[in-house]
């Protein structure tokens, strides 16, 4: 690699090489560094939305966050498959899948496997599932690209493609992860951060009604780094709830005229 | 909805609404009759078509192309690898998302229309060459699945930049990153006029709906369900046939009606290269 | 599946609030704990754990493997659960596949620590022979043998009793391989190295039903609860992971009470774990 040696790290790595490419920033000391984007520590990714992204689906949206870009499309309430016993709730069935080309290394979106779960789990809560018996709403979120903090990127998608689809629900569903570097937290981190992260912490939550629908925590986490992590991150669910509403009422609005 | 005023239109509206979910093929024979389509297209016009090239920062070449609201996403990923057939290496790799007799008829197309050369991709004779992953996934489908699928293939070829490597003293392959590409460089690339593959010949196609005597050109997918005979005409560049396919159905087409469809895919397939140049041509001045 | 009658439901939540479970136990009281340590004799380490009716074996099978090219001065662990429908009829096809997923994801937040390796209850880099070259790969398998709630906390102990009953042979490198090749190994069938464990973090599940939350909960309590919060924390007091089930969402303030009761709750727990383990181990040396 013709860097080797050279001063300025790369910040793009091409693709797959046996070298270990050192962090370009020092998680255990008190310098200051900068984040490879330019963005502050408590700073999100510009995030973009847009419903009625596939014509086919009841209900879909789009969603780009930095660079990760994400689709997702909502089909039903249609009939539950034969095997399913009757309920009087309706059924959600989410999938979450990686297009071959969304990571540098081809393929290794296929890591992510509990990812379909941790969507169920995250709407789940905030659908009234009692407003469509008998049936099911099927959920496929494709991530085009992959950028860092898909997970909460997909969620977000995921809930307004299903307020697009017209499914009621008790209000959205927004996602925020924090990355912990050393002593910094860092929210909404790019790929190449959470590839050196001490830990994470995800956040689903309904804004409106401030009740969290998924946390997951992975690291070593003292009381004070978690408590801080959780309020950045319920902070930037809010703003991102805003985002995300305007988006709706601007398609609403699109479509009266 | 609901407004008094506007009950009466609405209820014709409701009216014409239910014949077509009833009586599809009735509500199509009668636009038919009067030479128009419900999307107010004449019979022979295709859907407005779009392409964005470069959609895919993470692929080495990428595409989007869109013919009404068909949606495909074409990303072409390059790797290095020993050429397993003398001297080069090429494998076109469909997802399941894609229907499997679609990413058949493109890859028998692809290659046999000779758009790429692939003595191109050798990179050392006989030790390295470069290996091209083509994805194509379908966002939205909505009939003429092929002609999207071969229309964004083809653009992602176009928009393909070849990364920069160069050799090592071990005698292996090693990727120069873009940013260091112009800063002084301590080996020589293999590969620094190669960047871009001579696309020659390039096949564009037309899906045409027979039905009666009528001949529909891009069908929609509501179209495609209820008349069910198709033919899809390739052609190059210079109006040569690479591929034609008519997979059965009940209509038996006379040879002036495959006449007419090769006739209406000539026209197209101006419209699309004319549609590719210009993408083309506005990405340069970016 | 728990089919209870509405009466039945009433017992339960009644019972959870006024801190008299239905089987006598109060809100944060675990049900007895036994641990049986080298159950398996193929395994480097193994152990038995049975926390009332739920009943979990662990097993840690240890192989040279070559360590990954982006990480070369750690091992690799991987953790794997398995939901076999001896435990429960439910367990069998997707609805086990699911559960065996969840849990052996959970698994993994709770035990293997950030990207980076902080926070982790194994350490991997104990794990390398050779840097870049041979490392040993752990296999931790989880088997529920009986299924009555909590399985979770269960095979977390499970685990951790699994590891501090594992030995790892010795192994000698032979010298004087170089460049890319893969250097000769030597290895011992006398000397183990004992692993370290005192990192290894424990797993408290807090199952909320109705108004208060549980420790311990059976799966008649599982049924009957909205959401359920396990953390693992290790016994410095640091949070190691956390995850959420249930539907119902939480309130900001009620998870930050959960994760300190848990913290609390944790103590105990830990030195309950590490007495029944020294226990297991001297009754196994005994025989």
């Amino acid at each position: 690699m013709a860097s080797k040696g050279g001063a300025a790290p790369s910040t793009y790595t091409h693709a797959p090489t046996n070298k270990t490419r050192r962090p370009p920033f020092f998680p255990d000391s008190d310098v200051d560094w900068l984040r490879s984007d330019g963005r502050g520590f408590h700073q999100c990714r510009p995030a973009f939305f847009r419903t009625g992204a596939v014509n086919s689906a009841a209900g879909s949206a789009y969603a780009e966050s930095g660079k990760t870009k994400v689709i997702v499309s909502v089909f039903g309430p249609k009939e539950s498959k034969k095997a399913m016993m009757y309920s009087d709730t309706g059924r959600l069935n989410c999938n979450v899948s990686y297009t071959t080309f969304a990571t540098t290394v081809r393929g290794h979106g296929s890591e992510n496997k509990e990812f379909s779960t941790m969507l169920h789990k995250a709407l789940e809560g905030a659908i009234v599932l009692e407003s469509f018996p008998k049936t099911t709403v099927d959920v496929f979120a494709l991530v085009l690209e992959s950028g860092g903090s898909d997970l909460p990127v997909v969620i977000s998608c995921a809930s307004l493609a299903l307020a697009d689809a017209g499914i009621t629900m008790y209000d959205l569903v927004a996602g925020a992860s924090v990355s912990c570097l050393g002593r910094n937290l860092i929210i909404d981190p790019i790929s190449e951060e959470e590839s050196f992260q001490d830990g994470s912490l995800m956040i689903t939550c309904m804004p409106c009604h401030y009740e969290v629908t998924q946390l997951t925590i992975t690291g070593k986490w003292s009381t004070a780094n978690l408590n801080e992590a959780m309020q950045l991150c319920l902070d930037a669910c809010s703003k991102l709830a805003k985002i995300m509403r305007s988006c709706l009422k601007e398609a609403a609005s699109a479509s009266k005229d | 909805m609901g407004l008094p005023d506007a009950s009466g239109d609405l209820s014709s509206e409701m009216e014409v609404d239910a014949f077509r979910r009833l009586f599809p093929l009735r509500y199509f024979e009668r636009h038919l009759s009067e030479s128009i389509r419900p999307d107010a297209r004449p019979l022979g016009r295709a859907r407005d078509t779009t392409l964005a090239l470069g959609a895919v920062a993470s692929a080495h070449g990428s595409a989007l192309a869109k013919i009404g609201s068909t949606t495909m996403l074409a990303a072409i990923k390059m790797e290095v690898m020993t050429p397993f057939n003398r001297v080069t290496g090429r494998r076109l790799h469909w997802p399941a998302e894609a229907a499997p007799v679609i990413s058949k008829q493109l890859s028998d197309t692809i290659s046999s229309s000779g758009m790429i050369n692939l003595k191109e991709l050798s990179l050392v004779s006989g030790k390295a060459a470069w290996m091209a992953y083509l994805d194509i996934y379908c966002l939205d489908a909505d009939g003429a699945l092929f002609d999207a699928a071969l229309l964004s293939a083809v653009a992602a070829f176009s928009h393909l930049q070849i990364p920069i490597v160069s050799l090592n003293d071990d005698g292996k392959i090693e990727l120069i990153s873009e940013e260091d590409d112009g800063a002084k460089l301590e080996v020589e690339p293999v590969n620094k006029e190669k960047r871009k593959l001579t696309l020659s010949s390039i096949p564009f196609s037309l899906t045409c709906i027979l039905h009666k005597n009528y001949i529909l050109a891009d069908p929609t997918a509501e179209e495609e369900s209820i008349m069910e005979t198709a033919v899809t005409v390739v052609l190059d560049s210079s109006s040569r046939l690479v591929s034609f396919y008519k997979p059965g159905g009940p209509v038996l087409a006379h040879t002036s009606a495959v006449q007419d469809c090769v006739a209406l895919t000539r026209q197209r397939v101006k419209e699309l290269q004319n549609i590719l140049d210009e993408t083309l041509s506005g990405m340069e001045i970016d | 599946m728990v089919g209870l009658s509405l009466g039945e439901k009433h017992f339960i939540q009644g019972g959870i609030d006024q801190n008299l479970r239905s089987d006598g136990r109060k809100r944060d009281t675990y049900r007895p704990i036994s641990v049986e340590t080298g159950v398996i004799p193929q395994a480097n380490g193994s152990a038995r754990i049975r926390i009332g009716a739920t009943e979990v074996i662990a097993s840690v099978k240890a192989e040279l493997g070559r360590p990954n090219a982006l990480q070369p001065d750690k091992g690799k662990v991987s953790i794997f659960v398995d939901c076999s429908p001896v435990a429960e009829p439910m367990f069998e096809g997707r609805g086990g596949e699911e559960l065996s997923t969840e849990l052996s994801v959970a698994l993994q937040r709770c035990l293997l620590g950030g990207k980076s390796g902080a926070g982790a209850g194994i350490d991997l880099s104990s794990l390398i022979v050779a840097e870049g070259k041979i490392c040993w790969d752990l296999y931790i398998d989880g088997l529920v043998i009986s299924s009555d709630g909590n399985l979770l906390d269960a095979l977390g102990a499970a685990i951790k009793a699994a590891l501090s009953n594992t030995g790892i042979p010795r192994v000698q490198v032979a010298a004087g391989a170089s460049g890319d090749e893969q250097p000769e190994v030597d290895i011992s069938d006398e000397e183990f190295m004992q692993f370290d464990t005192s990192g290894v973090p424990v797993i408290v599940t807090l199952t909320k039903v109705g108004r208060h939350y549980i420790v311990d909960a059976t799966s008649e309590e599982e049924s009957q609860m909205s959401s359920a919060l396990s953390v693992s924390i290790n016994r410095k007091g640091h949070i190691c992971g956390l995850s959420k089930r249930g539907s119902a969402g939480l309130d900001p303030s009620v998870i930050s009470d959960m994760i300190s009761v848990a913290r609390h709750i944790s103590e105990q727990l830990i030195n309950k774990l590490d007495s029944e383990i020294s226990a297991a181990e001297a009754d196994e040396d005994e025989m």
